[in-house]
């Protein structure tokens, strides 16, 4: 009789087998396996009777504490985007990866940069997610937003991709505040002999990528490199007509990888990568003072990473990781003036600066007197250096209660004359604890929190998470969490002290402003708006989700539902501008948050459906100061620009379809559609993938052809994102020994 | 509860021997009292060739007198009766004990447990009547069904081999066909090209089937496969119920009751007729699973004797490489 479903299974056998029955038996295998002859062809090698040496390495499936837990136990709903995802769907940037992550979005700001977040709120300087590499915090030390397109994460390096959706700060501190993304690559035990990649598609993309490692019993290995081309958007739109858009990049990474294994107990891990190249920058629409040529960025980081892994026991393990990343930007660029602004220079009057010319105000410094203009050279040179230093101890008391503990030290240095006149550090530090206690095999609790000092604020927070997970039937679980997470302000927001300081002067006129710095208060537009100088305070975040998460083995196939029900407070949010003529950032915003989402997968024989979806209504509200016209009246206007800012990324409805199908004769096809609303228009693009593969018993190759099909041509957040062609085009050839 | 289940399990067991062994069984009865009548001689004597692992030995031995009741008795094997046996049968326990006594004496009968097919097929080849066995390795067919009724959306499956142990999973692959499972051998010969071979391996297969080829899979290798796997969200089947405890998902199993049975009904023949009947794998599989590690990848993991039904409902009757 054919079995239909698991449902049967999972009820109790009639005559179900005692374990009594099984002592001698089991005992005797036992001995039989430690002492059997080892010349034993055929007879199963020594092994001990538990999970001896591997109870500490099977791979952490869900890191959203920190502990490896299995969905049903974990504290929030998680995503899991393996990197085999990835590349089955034709994903060819690692930004694009998070349209699949239900309630996330993706977009371009500036130059092509991308920005990506869950639950949205700003688009410019978005920093509310930690962002984690192998471990290493992967965001900008002083700034504190993701550089996406450098950062030096190959796709084919990709093992997966984890998202807790939702405040985690409770496990990885103040910027894990919408969420936290933990990318984690490919082992280095795990290496290939030889293996290499190239696409070549349509915007001039292009991207190579080869990599080779060994392995052996003390030591394993990898070296990549990969190089990333593209020429980014096509062509930007000012009165009406349009200009090539300078925003494509240039990057290279090389990646060292390598554990060294001192023994069953201990091994460090070693990581260094380099990354190397030019993000070109348009003039139009990056660069402060008006650049006169393209603000191109030369990039010039580097990261070394160690990892010290030790187990005490089965049950109690620990690990040490310090990490040093550099990030070594220069962007140099001349300037002009015309000569009304040179003389305010000058006298060091402020340029916007009203005159009472007559009776009526004028802004003299604006009115050329037919003088020569001023030429020099300006720069927004950085360096950022962040040290990490994290001790995170493990002990399983059994398997209903597990304990992870640790603490962790930051110092983030930053080296730029043009954001902070010098040289200034920022320091945190932090201890971190989850338990996790199951005192039924229905019941799961979790309780975990971080406390944490920062020198941006001067202050101290906790933030704690509670959850109860209700498992049922071992495969369903339904989870009630509460949590709260804070966001501090970065280095940058807190204490800036941004100019450009001329070099090169010219004519010989103008010598005298040879090396005079152009501040914030010399270029400020509407002084009485300004907020430099303003304590900013940190932003707060409560979090209330029910989840559900239920897998249903069906007769040919396996059905995972993720749902998850939230309601975020999102209060004291920093919003404004930052720019130097007009810097008017303030905890100034609150909103709320509320919503579902959805995830699901089905796996046929041959054929993977998935889908992702998210809705949320957010309701933001002004609660600052007064924003004040020049005449002192409210400035109504301006206080609700501030909140739609923090409106920006907030997309009502998003989601993502995809389909992976085998096919005949080593074929392979997939479809996903993605789409998100309430940008200024819809985000919709429909990709497609074939491929063939030929696998031998000794490589793999691969020739794939992808095609991207935006269906919708209007730019979805700035008027300067556009594409020609509705459809792009990629070919991609691979081999793998 | 407990008694029940033995009652059950006493009672399919039997038909099934019944089936098997039946006509040797009813010879036994019928000419045993007779003999006992006539001149209440001793029943016929069968060594036992112990592996070394004295626990191991006795269970297997107090599990074969248990089959064999009063129709034969086992003795203990000396190494000075070596020589001197002719035609009383030996049983050996692992193919140690096997080698020690093929090596002895090569006209002894010896009805090998706890060995592999691929060790013992030659022996047999070369003698056949002679030597027989229950094969201690699950047929490879029945693991990959394991993983297919543990992934039910599963429809390929990799299996890592050397050059010289691909041929073990050659039939494999074509009766997988009729299973609606594709199959593919990678081929890593050398240390360094397990792990590369495995990566690849596990891009193709749901899952990797594990066969008794212990160039690849034996305790040096046995982690690190498993932790490439895991970190990939692959499992491993097989090949055996200690690599299910050393951190693979899921094994089939023969008990060692199951495997007693066949070899008394096997040694029963021997005595009657004086030859033993070809090999046989056991009537009875079992499944180990780790749920550890299934809890630990997110698999859902039906109870252990659902899997083995559904095994077992799953394989062709008719299919020679399946077991029985």
């Amino acid at each position: 009789m054919p079995i239909t479903n698991y449902q049967d299974a999972k009820r109790p056998v009639p005559f179900p087998l005692s374990k009594y029955f099984w002592v001698p038996v089991s005992l005797a295998t036992a001995l039989f396996m430690a002492s059997g002859p080892r010349a034993a062809q055929a007879l199963p090698p020594e092994f001990s009777t538990d999970l001896s040496g591997l109870n500490t390495e099977i791979p952490e499936v869900l890191t959203t504490t920190r502990l490896r837990q299995p969905k049903t136990r974990v504290p929030g709903s998680t995503t899991v985007i393996e990197g085999d995802l990835i590349r089955d769907l034709g994903i060819k940037n690692l930004y694009e990866v998070f349209r699949l992550v239900p309630g996330m979005v993706v977009n371009f700001v500036a130059s092509h940069q991308p920005v990506t977040t869950y639950h949205g709120t700003v688009h410019y300087e978005q920093r509310r997610m930690q962002v984690l590499v192998d471990g290493r915090t992967a965001h900008r030390a002083t700034l504190s937003d993701m550089d996406w397109e450098t950062m030096p994460v190959p796709l084919e390096l990709i093992e997966r991709i984890e998202v807790a959706r939702g405040p985690n700060s409770a496990a990885y501190g103040i910027n894990a505040f919408l969420g936290s993304i933990n990318i984690i690559t490919r082992d280095p035990s795990d290496s290939s002999n030889l293996e290499t990649t190239i696409t070549s598609g349509s915007r001039g993309y292009l991207r190579s990528f080869a990599s080779t490692g060994n392995g052996s019993s003390n030591y394993d290995w990898r070296l990549s490199f990969e190089k990333r081309k593209f020429d980014g958007f096509d062509y930007q739109v000012d009165d009406g007509q349009r200009f090539p858009f300078r925003d494509g990049h240039d990057i290279n990474s090389f990646l060292y990888d390598s554990r060294f294994n001192f023994n069953r107990q201990s091994n460090l891990e070693f990581r260094a990568g380099v990354v190397d190249g030019v993000k070109y920058q348009d003039r139009n629409k990056t660069g402060e003072l008006n650049p006169l040529e393209h603000p191109d960025v030369d990039v010039r980081d580097f990261y070394l990473q160690g990892k010290l892994n030790h187990s005490l026991s089965e049950q109690h393990f620990f690990h040490v990781q310090a990490s040093v990343e550099n990030f070594d930007r220069r962007i140099e660029y001349p300037v002009s003036f015309p000569d009304s602004i040179a003389q305010c220079l000058s006298s060091n009057t402020p340029i916007f600066e009203y005159t009472d010319v007559g009776g009526n105000p004028e802004q003299l410094c604006l009115n050329p007197q037919g003088g020569p203009d001023l030429y020099a050279d300006v720069n927004a040179n950085s360096e950022d250096t962040r040290l990490e230093l994290e001790f995170q101890d493990t002990l399983l008391v059994s398997d209903n209660l597990k304990f992870v503990s640790g603490a962790g030290f930051r110092k983030d240095i930053f080296r730029s004359d043009t954001y902070f006149n010098g040289r200034g550090n920022n320091y945190q530090s932090r201890v971190f604890g989850n338990v996790e206690y199951s005192p039924k095999t229905w019941l799961t609790l979790n309780a975990g929190g971080n406390w944490e000092r920062t020198s941006t604020t001067d202050d101290s927070y906790f933030s704690p998470r509670l959850a109860t997970n209700f498992i049922l039937n071992h495969n369903h679980a339904i989870r009630i969490v509460y949590s709260q997470a804070v966001r501090t302000p970065d280095g940058f927001e807190q204490d800036p002290d941004w100019g450009y300081t001329l070099y090169n002067v010219r004519p010989e006129l103008y010598s005298n402003l040879e090396g005079r710095r152009i501040t914030i208060n010399d270029v400020v537009e509407e002084p009485q708006r300004l907020t430099l100088g303003n304590h900013l305070e940190e932003e707060r975040l409560t979090s209330q989700e029910i989840s559900y998460f239920g897998q249903f083995p069906l007769e040919q196939a396996l059905l995972s539902l993720e749902i998850r029900v939230f309601r975020d407070e999102l209060r004291d949010m920093i919003s404004g501008v930052i720019q130097l003529q007009e810097w008017t950032i303030d905890n100034n915003v609150e909103a709320d948050q509320k919503g579902f989402e959805l995830e699901a997968t089905l796996d046929f024989p041959g054929t993977r459906l998935r889908a992702s979806y998210g809705y949320m209504d957010q309701d933001t509200r002004y609660t600052g100061g007064p924003i004040l016209n020049r005449d002192g009246t409210i400035n109504e206007n301006e206080q609700r620009y501030q909140t739609e800012l923090l409106e920006r990324l907030s997309v009502r409805h998003s989601g993502s379809l995809a389909v992976i199908q085998d096919l005949p004769l080593g074929l392979k096809w997939s479809g996903a559609f993605y789409w998100a609303d309430e940008f200024k228009t819809h985000f919709e693009r429909f990709d497609t993938r074939l491929v063939k593969q030929v696998v031998q018993p000794r490589y793999t190759a691969e020739l794939a052809f992808t095609m991207q099909h935006y269906l919708n041509r209007d730019p979805e957040l700035s008027s300067d994102n556009n594409i020609k062609d509705a459809n792009q085009f990629f070919v991609e050839a691979g081999i793998r020994f | 509860m407990y008694k029940g289940f033995r009652q059950h399990e006493k009672r399919i067991s039997r038909s099934s021997f019944l089936a098997r062994h039946g006509f040797w069984l009813l010879f036994l009865l019928f000419t045993a009292p007779l003999a006992d009548h006539s001149q209440a001689a001793a029943p016929p004597v069968a060594y036992i060739a112990g592996s070394g692992n004295t626990a191991l030995d006795h269970h297997v031995t107090q599990l074969l007198e248990q089959q064999l009741g009063n129709t034969a008795t086992l003795k203990p094997l000396a190494d000075n009766d070596l020589a001197s046996i002719r035609k009383t049968p030996v049983i050996t326990i692992g193919p140690t004990a096997f080698s020690r006594v093929r090596q002895a004496n090569r006209e002894i009968p010896v009805l090998a447990l706890l060995v592999a097919r691929k060790f013992i097929q030659s022996y047999i080849e070369r003698s056949p009547g002679r030597i027989s066995a229950v094969y201690y390795d699950v047929p490879l067919l029945r693991q990959a069904l394991t993983g297919k009724a543990i992934l039910p959306q599963a429809n390929r499956v990799a299996m890592l081999a050397t050059t010289e142990s691909a041929e073990l999973y050659e039939p494999l692959i074509d009766q997988l066909k009729g299973y609606d499972l594709d199959a593919k051998v990678f081929i890593a010969d050398t240390e360094d090209q397990l792990i590369p071979t495995l990566i690849r391996a596990l891009s193709y297969g749901d899952f990797l089937l594990a066969g008794p080829d212990d160039t690849i899979y034996n305790p040096r290798n046995i982690k690190h496969i498993l932790l490439t796997a895991y970190r990939r969200n692959r499992i491993l089947i097989g090949p055996s119920q200690a690599y299910v405890k050393a951190g693979a998902l899921a094994s089939s199993y023969a008990p060692f009751s199951s495997m007693a049975k066949e070899a008394g009904g096997l040694l029963l023949a021997y005595l009657s007729t004086g030859n033993f009947p070809s090999p046989v794998y056991p009537d009875e599989y079992r499944i180990e699973v780790n749920q550890q590690v299934a809890r630990s990848l997110n698999i859902p993991l039906p109870a252990r004797e659902w899997i083995a039904q559904s095994v077992q409902n799953m394989i062709n009757i008719d299919d020679p490489e399946a077991g029985p």
